[in-house]
């Protein structure tokens, strides 16, 4: 073989061989909150508590509510900003941050919303209907 | 009805499309003048029955037609005419169908322009194409199998499950649920249609290479199917611009690119497009490179395909705030995806070893190399995008359920390739007018080098950049900027038709300098408090109460009303007041926050509204949306929101009913400019209450627009009062009335007396008949030495008026816009050079 040619494929396996390296590492797996303690950085997802108080504190300039997880666990999240809009129309949540004697503080924080081209509303009919397995 | 009427039209569509495919198929093996005419007319029928349905579906729409699902879910009646317009692409199968529209017109147009041997092959995988997106629209229901989701299904069908169509099937609501107030924008009224006209033109150069590869003509197609790729391009970079303007302008994003999963999407078939233009030329000038140009026209379309099916099929729902509500439309996308990949890869493996190859390999000093590289390096991009975006499916090599990437993934990547491709630019350009060797290019560097040095060290200089990386990457992108310009200036002055390559890469330099600046040394604007506060962060000072350190920095201010803070160390900003504007959303609210900048430069106000989302607002909870101000200076952008004010809380107490005792008068908005009470009347009740407030000695009081000082007591002579009183006093009040600076003295009776064996107060409420202010001494709380004294009529609540400020100063944000603006022109003078000699004549 020409040695342009192994050159060639050396570089691009060791291209791709970073490249990947570099992409496994920086993606990271959803854990529920249990598993968030022992972590530095974790993405849980979960729906927000409304039994539970929430809002912006003035004070700390930062915006808390209770989350629960996947599992059930219900956690305090401390998140630095105001209220995102869409929060209360969220039907998933997905927080970023690191988990601290029972509280989560988030530095980002993902709100699913049914759609950002429709409402509220049309996706508890598309769960109701969903959930009776019947499509149109 | 008509619904009936659309679905036929939608159906026949279809079916035409169909048959016409077939034809073409037919006639690509075998040319047949007939068969092939009547394909041209059953592609016409087709497109006219499109046109008929969008015609039909609008018609609903500006009908307010609410017993179909797409009126209802997409529109209202107090919609605007031209979003009422634009909401017939606003939802999915809408979009489709604009996308169809367009891809039938340029179907038309190639029929017209084509020559043999290339119109029926081009027009098969057209219609294709059109047969599988029709498809999504049909909502067939054959035997248990859903076919697409049609348009023009009711709200009965949509909905069968629903207690309220139950009840009554031919229920017909009063109104739609209306369209995202985030949309109800200008720019995003524009965004969509031109996507679609760029996913449609994309389609062009996908049938010309599947005709090449087709007919054995490997030369000929680049001719039409470059200027088609610039055009889809241009349409496809304009798209990304008005959507990162929007972004930046209207939403809370603080930026105009996040790396979202969709907005990747859309970047990623602008990636391969270039790079195939890229290899288009080098084909066009120097017949090599078919391989190369022949993959990435096909390669452009399938990631189109590949970005509608991760963006309509749901798969990306858990990672973007853009994807569309999944239809069940998972199958069929998949099945069209699978199907344009298995063409492409098909024909071209099939072909492959026939494709030209050249004799002998370029030099690396030669315009072929470095297109070709370049080229390269875009696609490289375009597949560590696609990594990243991809996520969710390729991430599962290495865990479960994986999150998307880091936003340093891409950085990390996109960074070096960026500063390799900068460089590449600058060679290839004067490689690509005049033949060089490595010393002659030497010497022609020379003074775009020395430039580039020069601008370089200013930049350094001027905005103390201490990263050495930033360092090489400004170097690269100005050594970009100055080397196409000195192409440019060559070619302008020989023949200016050529500029738009050249130009194209100085807007690239641009836009590598605006990103850098405008991300990298994006300054949040704080308070002296929060930067220390931040400062403590940083330096590991801060615990919280259980002796952990804390990470997460202050990214917002408050401002009380009239009390001018230090801003950024750069400014005194003042909130002034906010007025509710109801424009032009019921509800909405400007704020002006008045900055004075501390180097003596002119001040100025800015004006951030905030609103109430009137599709996602209910009773008992008002969402909130803000529309920031953003001040575009050519050095800089100053950016900014209101992120809670004491008004939107006040409101949302309201709303909630959870308006704690004590707090009366949350009821009445003030005006703070014009001290009108903007009424509420659901909480007029409580109004009739009065406020208390609790007054220490000589210690005063702000209310609304008052301040109130209680001096002292005031002995009440006998005879004035009745004979059974036990006590009474009076209380010297000082009620200054702030804005219109009069001041008043009072002096409020609080006596108790008895009668029939118990004591009674008796409180006599003095009147202010100017403000309509009513005052009364209530009671008077001895162990504290304070009174309580009761007010009627006050404008605001005790609580001062404050707002939570989100502020942030972006440099060179103008720049960003510079290069893409730079881009368009240098796609926009390509497609005229490359398409002079097509548009004129027939093949």
């Amino acid at each position: 073989m020409k040695p342009k040619i192994v050159l060639g494929i050396v570089s691009i396996v060791l291209f791709t061989s970073l490249l990947m390296v570099n992409f496994g590492n920086s993606i990271s797996t959803y854990v529920t909150f249990d598993q968030a303690d022992d972590r530095n950085s974790s993405h849980v997802i979960g729906v927000w508590d409304k039994s539970r108080e929430s809002g912006f504190s003035r004070e700390t300039m930062s915006f808390s509510f209770f989350m629960e997880d996947e599992e059930g666990n219900v956690r305090r999240v401390v998140y630095p900003r105001p209220k995102p809009n869409n929060f209360e129309q969220a039907t998933q949540l997905v927080v970023v941050g690191e988990m601290r004697n029972e509280v989560f503080y988030a530095n980002e924080m993902l709100m699913k919303c049914p759609s950002k081209y429709n409402d509220a509303s049309e996706a508890d009919f598309v769960n109701a209907e969903s959930a009776m397995g019947v499509e149109e | 009805m008509e619904g009936v009427t659309g679905h036929l039209f939608v159906s026949a569509a279809f079916l035409t499309a169909l048959i016409s495919m077939i034809l073409y198929g037919v006639t690509s093996r075998r040319e047949h003048r007939t068969l092939e005419r009547s394909a041209h007319l059953l592609w016409t029928a087709s497109a006219l029955c499109t046109l008929v349905a969008s015609g039909l579906l609008v018609w609903l729409i500006m009908n307010h037609r609410f017993e179909y699902f797409y009126v209802w879910n997409y529109t209202s009646t107090d919609l605007e005419t031209m979003y009422l317009f634009s909401a017939f692409w606003g939802g999915q199968e809408g979009s489709f169908m604009l996308w169809i529209l367009f891809a039938f017109v340029i179907g038309l147009l190639l029929i017209r322009t084509t020559g043999k041997p290339y119109r029926s092959p081009v027009m098969f995988v057209m219609a294709l194409t059109q047969v599988f997106l029709l498809s999504m629209l049909l909502g067939w229901d054959i035997a248990g199998l859903n076919l697409g989701a049609s348009p023009f299904r009711t709200i009965a069908q949509e909905l069968a499950n629903a207690p309220f169509i139950q009840a009554n099937p031919d229920f017909v609501p009063d109104d739609g649920t209306g369209l995202n107030d985030l949309l109800q924008n200008p720019w995003m009224m524009i965004h969509p249609p031109v996507i679609f006209i760029g996913f449609s033109m994309m389609t062009v150069p996908f049938a010309f290479a599947i005709a090449s590869l087709w007919t054995q003509q490997y030369q000929d197609w680049i001719r039409p199917a470059l200027p088609w790729t610039l055009a889809a391009n241009l349409c496809l970079l304009t798209a990304i611009f008005l959507g990162g303007y929007w972004a930046y302008e209207t939403l809370s994003f603080g930026g105009y690119w996040a790396w979202d999963p969709v907005e990747n999407a859309s970047f990623v078939p602008w990636l391969i497009g270039t790079a195939g233009i890229h290899m288009m030329i080098i084909q066009k000038k120097s017949s090599r490179a078919h391989k190369g140009a022949i993959f990435l026209a096909i390669l452009a379309y399938i990631a189109i395909v590949y970005q509608t099916f991760l963006t309509r099929s749901g798969v990306l729902a858990e990672q973007s705030v853009h994807s569309f509500v999944d239809l069940g439309l998972y199958n069929q996308l998949l099945l069209f995806m699978l199907v344009t990949l298995a063409m492409g890869a098909g024909f071209y493996l099939y072909r492959f070893r026939e494709l030209p190859s050249p004799d002998r390999e370029s030099a690396v000093l030669s315009r072929e190399f470095m297109t070709f590289t370049g080229g390269m390096m875009l696609f490289v991009l375009a597949m560590v995008i696609i990594l990243g975006t991809s996520s969710p499916i390729i991430g599962r090599l290495f865990v479960d359920h994986p999150t998307p990437p880091a936003i340093e993934f891409y950085n990390n990547w996109s960074m070096p390739i960026a500063m390799v491709m900068a460089l590449l630019t600058v060679v290839g350009q004067y490689l690509f007018w005049q033949k060089y060797n490595w010393e002659s290019l030497s010497a022609a560097l020379v003074t775009p080098l020395l430039l580039t040095s020069a601008a370089t060290i200013l930049t350094i200089v001027l905005g103390d950049i201490r990263s050495i990386y930033y360092m090489v990457y400004l170097f690269c992108a100005w050594f970009t900027v100055a080397g196409n310009g000195a192409v440019m200036i060559r070619l302008i002055r020989r023949k200016p038709a050529l500029i738009g390559g050249a130009l194209s890469h100085v807007g690239f330099g641009a836009l590598l300098l605006g990103i850098l600046a405008s991300s990298a040394y994006n300054e949040v604007l704080l308070d002296d408090r929060g930067q220390n506060y931040n400062r403590m962060i940083d330096e590991g000072e801060l615990f919280d109460e259980n002796g952990f350190p804390v990470t997460q920095k202050v990214e917002i201010f408050e401002l009380v009303l009239n009390q001018p803070r230090k801003i950024g160390d750069r400014y005194m900003v003042t909130y002034e007041g906010y007025r509710i504007t109801d424009s032009p959303r019921p509800g909405q609210q400007q704020y002006r926050i008045r900055f004075e900048p501390l180097d003596g430069g002119k001040p100025f106000t800015m004006t951030p509204d905030v609103y109430p989302m009137q599709t996602t607002s209910g009773p008992g909870q008002i969402e909130w949306s803000v529309d920031p101000d953003v001040r575009m200076r050519p050095l800089n952008d100053l950016y900014m929101y209101v992120a809670g004010s004491a008004y939107v809380d006040g409101i949302n107490e309201q709303v909630s009913g959870e308006s704690s005792g004590g707090r009366i008068g949350e009821s009445t908005v003030m005006d703070s400019d014009s001290g009108l009470p903007d009424e509420h009347p659901s909480l007029e009740e409580e109004e009739s209450e009065g406020q208390t407030l609790r007054f220490n000695r000589g210690e005063p009081i702000e209310a609304g627009p008052w301040r109130f000082i209680f001096r002292d007591f005031v002995p009440v002579s006998e005879e004035s009062l009745p004979e059974n009183t036990v006590i009474g006093v009076r209380a010297l009040i000082e009620a200054h009335h702030v804005p219109s600076g009069e001041a008043y003295e009072l002096e409020p009776l609080f006596s108790v007396y008895t009668d029939e064996g118990s004591s009674w107060t008796w409180t006599p409420p003095l009147e202010i008949e100017r403000w309509d202010l009513e005052v009364s001494f209530s009671s008077i709380v001895p162990e504290e030495d304070a009174i309580e004294i009761t007010f009627r009529g006050l404008d605001e609540e005790y609580e001062e008026d404050w707002v939570v400020i989100v502020a942030e100063k972006k440099p060179f944000v103008s720049v960003v816009w510079l290069g893409t603006f730079l881009l368009m022109a240098g796609f926009a003078i390509s497609i005229f050079r490359h398409a002079d000699r097509f548009f004129g004549k027939e093949e």
